[in-house]
């Protein structure tokens, strides 16, 4: 099982794309090269009800890559934490691992003749920082990145929103007693 | 295992080996923010939110993450540029800043003694805070006509909310709102003033119940209980709706309206000329639902209406505000807690009083142009554009000579865009400040290099109404670029005004934090300073109104000659309005819904961001596109009777299929041709200005419902 998991809550999402945005900054990838990207499902009926989810796409990190399978320059590996490194130096742009992926989370990168996908920010990770989407740029909190075991409970609990809370119990306090 | 936090300054330092980072406050929209700058070799290499900010708690949208490609893109202008051949030439050379201030400030004074300080309009856009520097200036000189959004953008809400109860209620957000109504709006994606996406999202996963009012099945009306699709521009008959089912159930604030509200027995008496079966039918909205609505709102407190703009840019503009307000105060959620809250700023020396309107004699400020029409509007020194493209295009009332645009750009972004550039292109001279040369900027004669906010020092957010004030610190010099405000300080000095100004804007950040005794060298090692927050204080004061109370009938309107009470007004293009007008175009057109990543005709040049949207987008019903021979991506051509613009196709199922859906603002950096293809996707080739069509008392344009055909282009070209 993979150590970390970054998963989205996309029930949440608002569609603000700033994750898409935060994801250029760190890697500054062209136009066409999107490691992250938020897609419209809907409006449509479901069961009579319109309805209408963002839906926010990346690498899953299989636990058996397909992309690493098909990749005839083993260019594509799975460390031992579980997330799947796609190294561009090893990459001959072949364009097998596209083909192979299931979740169109791999781009070809016109510039570089490579192709290209989440590496779950492992430089940052392996220096104890969230990967660029995931360090609190979201305005919906929708994207949680953690321990595999613990991340549903943490989209269940959202502890964010409990020290919000908290945070705006401690505020009023204080006001409060700026008024007395 | 690691300790991972979120936005760990220290540890980004370290990692990545930047030199340094400052703590500022983004404004690539009206501004907000608390941001990080990581700085590195002098370069800006990093922007992350601030998770202390009491506004954004670390969060950051797209816009804010993408600054560092505004700030170092190629086409920026850096320098000074005057035009060396004809309008639109695109032909420029550079000049020197004293050069260019020379020439703007010798314009003011020839035009001045020539043809009065009313001959020069000075003009911005949408807030930008740099909107106290341009009422300064131009007050000073003497030159009612300040030409800005105000007209229907935030200036209706404050004007409307000062004459009702003295000023702008904002909704607390930390005291958590238990029923949130979502008027128009779609703040998760658009920067409404005072407000930003993330507290709101955190009060709905706290609990709170969600009303959507939106023609749209936008995604906050996918996770509303009660989404009210109304037909577009029919919102105060839905608000008076509302009201009849609160007033007539019993469900208001029986305290509120016994001791604090003014106008009581005329204002039910208008809300009784709309019941529910005729607000359905104007509306499209069933009955049921508004009633539904409304005892949800009225009975669910804290409850607060978030609003924007799509209300104002109406011909109902000032009062929508007031209806949404009555619904506010009748529900006893003014000045409550978790409600909608009267906050008071620090005590400094506020916009207004900085915008130096004490200083513009009388007799100058009655020259206001459109001021005997639009009365309320020129109390606030606000004026509708059509005003002044008829003054330079007619010379009525007088010749208009001069514009000075500051962060504007009409072309784009005003209704009836083709009299915009008419007059434009007629002007005698015109100067613009900006970060490119846009496409109002080719008609310019001298164009100035704006900084952007990290270029610059200021009091961020201090015209606001949530009344924090947050410190924005300059982290980089881009060429000769200057601020707005220390550009106007240089400006003020050169045409005698030398006592009002500073030997650089330093002095005038000093002179605005005076009342609290510090300066810009304190104020800027602080976080923020927020002003006393304290709840129902007009239960001690009464409300700063002429009759102390909450004017449900307004005494201020009744004075200007104009209806105390709001009431619905068709816009001028329905199929109600103009039956026959409707079967030449036979589709509601509604122009505007926000799109990430863009503000108004901003950041089409930033690739982080335009890579979110490469093409101008129309959306359209399918079953619409069905009739029309439409194809999904297809370019479509829209039309009205005032011109037609291209946009693409795109498909739609969450509207009525009777309306169509155009995004506004759109022109095209990439197009190197002078005119960057601004007629091209423009929707305001299709908007109208004339006077009968805007509010009667702001003169707000009537921008975001009309009539309109559409078909595939390639028809067209058959046609042809």
């Amino acid at each position: 099982m993979n150590k970390y998991t970054l998963k989205v809550d996309e029930n949440s999402c608002w569609g603000c794309k700033s994750c898409e945005v935060a994801c250029k900054q760190e890697h500054n990838t062209p136009n066409n090269v999107r490691f992250i990207y938020v897609t419209e499902d809907g409006p449509r009926y479901v069961n009579g009800k319109l309805d209408f989810t963002y839906r926010v796409n990346m690498c899953k990190h299989c636990d058996d890559p397909p992309c690493a399978h098909a990749c005839p320059a083993e260019a594509i590996k799975k460390r031992d934490d579980g997330i799947v490194i796609l190294n561009e130096d090893d990459c001959n742009g072949c364009g097998s691992c596209i083909d192979a992926c299931p979740y169109n989370a791999i781009s070809f990168d016109e510039e570089k003749g490579v192709a290209r996908k989440c590496n779950l920010c492992y430089f940052r990770i392996d220096n104890g920082l969230y990967p660029a989407c995931a360090d609190n740029i979201c305005l919906a909190h929708c994207i949680y990145f953690g321990e595999t075991d613990t991340i549903d409970q943490m989209i269940k609990e959202k502890p964010w929103l409990k020290s919000r809370i908290e945070q705006a119990r401690m505020e009023r306090i204080r006001q409060t007693r700026e008024e007395d | 295992m690691l300790e991972f936090k979120y936005s760990n300054v220290e540890r980004e330092m370290e990692v990545y080996g930047f030199d340094y980072v400052v703590k500022s406050h983004c404004r690539m929209c009206h501004g907000g923010c608390g941001v990080f700058v990581y700085v590195k070799d002098e370069k800006i290499a990093k922007i992350a939110g601030d998770p202390d900010c009491p506004i954004n708690h670390g969060t950051l949208c797209s816009k804010g993450l993408a600054s560092t490609q505004l700030v170092y893109h190629p086409d920026r202008l850096t320098y000074p540029v005057k035009r060396i051949g004809h309008k639109g030439s695109g032909k420029w050379e550079r000049i020197s800043w004293d050069e260019a201030i020379d020439t703007i400030a010798e314009r003011i004074i020839d035009y001045k003694d020539k043809y009065g300080a009313e001959s020069i309009v000075f003009g911005y856009g949408t807030g930008r805070e740099n909107e106290a520097v341009i009422y300064r200036i131009a007050n000073l000189l003497g030159s009612p006509n300040v030409l800005t959004a105000g007209h229907f953008c935030y200036g209706p809400r404050i004007s409307s909310s000062i004459i009702t109860m003295g000023t702008n209620p904002i909704i607390e957000y930390e005291g958590f709102p238990k029923c949130i109504m979502m008027w128009g709006n779609n703040v998760t994606i658009s920067n409404p003033d005072c407000y930003k996406g993330e507290p709101f999202s955190v009060a709905l996963d706290a609990g709170a119940k969600l009303i959507v009012v939106d023609p749209r099945f936008t995604k906050p009306a996918a996770r509303a209980d009660i989404w009210l699709q109304l037909r577009p521009g029919t919102d105060p008959a839905l608000a008076y709706g509302i009201l009849n089912v609160i007033v007539n159930e019993g469900l208001y604030d029986k305290d509120f309206v016994e001791n604090h509200v003014y106008g009581w027995e005329p204002f039910v008496k208008r809300v009784n000329e709309y019941p529910l079966e005729k607000v359905e039918e104007i509306t499209w909205v069933p009955k049921e639902k508004i009633r539904a609505a409304a005892r949800l709102f009225a009975t669910t407190k804290p409850a607060a209406i978030q609003w924007g703009v799509a209300i104002e840019q109406q011909i109902n503009c000032v009062d929508n505000d007031r209806l949404l307000m009555f619904i506010m105060g009748l529900t006893g959620n003014i000045d409550a807690e978790g409600g909608q809250v009267l906050y008071k700023t620090p005590p400094i020396v506020n916009v207004g009083q900085f915008g130096a309107h004490a200083m513009l004699p009388r007799e100058q400020a009655q020259k206001r142009l459109g001021g005997e029409r639009f009365r309320l509007s020129s109390r606030f020194a606000i004026i509708t554009p059509k005003a002044v493209w008829d003054a330079i295009l007619e010379e009525k009332p007088y010749p208009v000579k001069m514009l000075f645009f500051i962060s504007s750009n009409p072309v784009m972004t005003r209704a009836n865009a083709k009299e915009v550039y008419r007059a434009l292109e007629k002007v005698e001279f015109m100067a613009v400040s900006d970060f490119f040369i846009t496409p109002t900027a080719e008609l310019a004669d001298i164009v100035l290099p704006a900084a952007t906010w990290l270029e610059m020092d200021y009091i961020g957010d201090f015209w606001k109404r949530h009344g924090y004030i947050l410190p924005r610190r300059k982290v980089v010099q881009i060429g000769e670029c200057l601020s707005d405000h220390e550009m106007l300080n240089r400006l003020g000095k050169k045409i005698g005004q030398e006592q009002f100004w500073w030997d650089t804007f330093e002095g005038g950040l000093d002179f605005i934090l005076q009342p609290m005794g510090i300066k810009w060298n304190d104020f800027k090692q602080m976080d923020y300073i927020r002003g006393h927050v304290k709840h129902l204080k007009y239960k001690k004061y009464g409300f700063s109104t002429p009759t102390r109370k909450f004017e449900l009938y307004s005494t201020i309107l009744e004075k200007m000659g104009y209806d105390p009470l709001p009431k619905h007004r068709e816009v001028p293009e329905s199929p109600i309005s103009a039956p026959e007008l409707y079967k030449e175009y036979p589709y509601i057109l509604i122009t505007g819904a926000r799109q990430p990543g863009f503000f108004h005709s901003e950041n089409r040049q930033l690739p982080w961001l335009r890579g979110l949207h490469k093409d101008p987008i129309v959306q359209i019903h399918p079953d619409t596109a069905a009739s029309e021979g439409i194809k999904e991506g297809d370019w479509v051509v829209i039309e009205s009777p005032r011109g037609k613009v291209r946009q693409r196709a795109q498909f739609f199922a969450g509207m009525d299929k009777r309306i169509v859906s155009a995004q506004h603002a759109w022109w095209f950096p990439e197009k190197k041709e002078p005119g960057h293809g601004w007629a091209e996707s423009n929707i305001n080739i299709l908007t109208d200005n004339a006077y009968e069509g805007c509010d009667p008392t702001f003169g707000a344009t009537n921008i975001r419902t009309l009539l309109c055909k559409i078909y595939p282009e390639k028809r067209e070209a058959t046609h042809e």
